[in-house]
């Protein structure tokens, strides 16, 4: 009964949405609006758990001075009074919104911002010229940076063409072939999930 | 959004989703088929191998010998989205073979329901593998709900517990490559495996192995090499020739002139 009252919810939710997608009258009677109901509840209350699931955990922590215990007070600090100050001011009060643009927004600007260090060590190494897609790869990397920047257009005015066509034609008809594969193996494994023959989001090994 | 003077096509029809109607018959029905010959005992086409599965076994192989953990990650993704719901076969792979090697398990999550169903899914792999005295909560971690939060703390983790493996199976985001060239700075087999195709040229780049689209949904069934599940894959490569038809035949018709027709069925 463990795994098959939530399997039964799966079907019983799957067959919902897909049967409410395609039928007219099923679409009327609002079963996806109750399911988006349901779902943001069962957040709402996740995320409750979530808040006192953390505050024991760390409350523990902090009582037995478990090693790196300073951590735990920092979290907590931060996650009541980030979320008392907010229930205060609103998320657009001036101190609430200087917090979030000053610290949280430049920090994760920062990481993203590494990402452009990384493409190029990433590149670096795949464009290593050592097999023969390597070495197509390369070509078509250069092809495009010089149809992209400037200089390419200072050395030959059709670098830009070259380069549309390569993301045009070659490029788009590889990832439409991917993205149909993507689809079409997306929903078997969607059907395998409702027919019970991939369980182990149920907890199991090799899908069953 | 239907608006209220919308008529339903055909008298039962959701408008437009005539046609998406009787493709999915018709898919469900291949794969149906599939899975009757599959548990008939009827010869079935093979999966290929597909060399980023084959090199699972070896990436945690390595770990163990260099005395090392292993690290998972799916992603950003929702326990909704399929890609997790793919990641999940590969998680329980992935744990019982460290249970077996005895090899440390780290598992790092975003989502607070994934984590959840993580833990569940890799107490089960150490139960089946006959170690649940292996199985340690406490590497199986939350960091944050935000993706660079979350990106910054495992790149954090990568440091202080140097992982040999890195296997990235589910849905990515920009933090892709962060994961990927992180884990090539500490000389870790990677396998990366996504469908969100923006992040598939990262994973090509700064991995080991990548396992490209519909790859990773095929991954359970061939690790669990069942006939039947393996069937729902034959289904599905039978689906997508009967779609490359129809491709040819739009391009045919295209070329004279004559897709009105078409396109009239296709969006009915």
């Amino acid at each position: 009964m463990r795994k098959e009252f939530p399997m039964l919810l799966t079907v019983v939710a799957a067959l919902a949405v897909i049967l409410s997608q395609f039928f007219f009258h099923i679409y009327n009677l609002g079963w996806l609006d109750v399911l988006d109901k349901w779902s943001n509840l069962m957040w709402a209350i996740a995320i409750g758990l979530g808040v006192i699931n953390l505050t024991l955990i760390h409350g523990k922590k902090i009582m037995r001075r478990a090693p790196g215990y300073y951590n735990s007070i920092v979290l907590l600090l931060v996650l009541y009074g980030y979320g008392i100050l907010g229930l205060i001011t609103t998320t657009e009060g001036f101190h609430h919104k200087w917090i979030f643009d000053n610290i949280f927004a430049p920090m994760d600007a920062t990481l993203y911002g590494i990402i452009a260090f990384f493409i190029t060590t990433a590149a670096y190494r795949a464009f290593k010229v050592r097999t023969w897609e390597a070495t197509v790869m390369l070509l078509a990397a250069m092809i495009i940076l010089l149809g992209s920047a400037p200089i390419g257009e200072a050395i030959w005015g059709y670098w830009g063409d070259v380069r549309s066509w390569i993301l045009n034609i070659p490029n788009t008809a590889g990832m439409r072939g991917i993205i149909l594969g993507i689809y079409l193996g997306g929903f078997a494994t969607a059907l395998r999930v409702m027919l019970g023959l991939e369980r182990a989001y149920l907890g199991g090994v090799g899908g069953r | 959004m239907l608006l209220a003077q919308d008529a339903p096509a055909l008298g039962v029809f959701v408008p437009g989703n005539v046609a998406p109607f009787f493709a999915l018959l018709v898919f469900c029905a291949l794969v149906y088929i599939m899975i009757q010959r599959a548990r008939a005992g009827q010869r079935i086409p093979e999966i290929r191998k597909i060399p980023g599965l084959e090199a699972i076994d070896e990436a945690i192989g390595r770990a163990t010998e260099m005395g090392r953990p292993v690290h998972y990650t799916p992603g950003l993704g929702e326990a909704t989205n399929v890609q997790t719901l793919a990641s999940f076969a590969m998680l329980g792979h992935v744990a019982k073979r460290c249970a077996q090697y005895d090899t440390r398990l780290l598992q790092t999550n975003v989502e607070a329901f994934v984590m959840a169903i993580n833990q569940e899914v890799i107490r089960q792999a150490y139960l089946e593998a006959g170690r649940p005295d292996a199985f340690n909560p406490d590497d199986i971690t939350y960091h944050s709900p935000e993706q660079f939060a979350y990106a910054a703390s495992v790149l954090g983790m990568y440091e202080r517990e140097r992982p040999a493996a890195n296997i990235m199976f589910g849905a990515f985001w920009a933090e892709s490559l962060l994961f990927a060239e992180g884990g090539a700075y500490l000389g870790a087999i990677q396998i990366g495996a996504t469908a969100n195709t923006h992040q598939i040229p990262f994973f090509v780049a700064a991995c080991d192995y990548t396992l490209i689209g519909e790859e990773m949904y095929a991954a359970s069934a061939y690790l669990s090499k069942e006939p039947v599940l393996t069937g729902t894959v034959v289904g599905q490569d039978l689906a997508r020739i009967g779609v490359f038809a129809l491709i040819i035949l739009g391009t045919v018709l295209a070329h004279v002139g004559e897709t009105n027709w078409l396109t009239g069925i296709l969006t009915k």
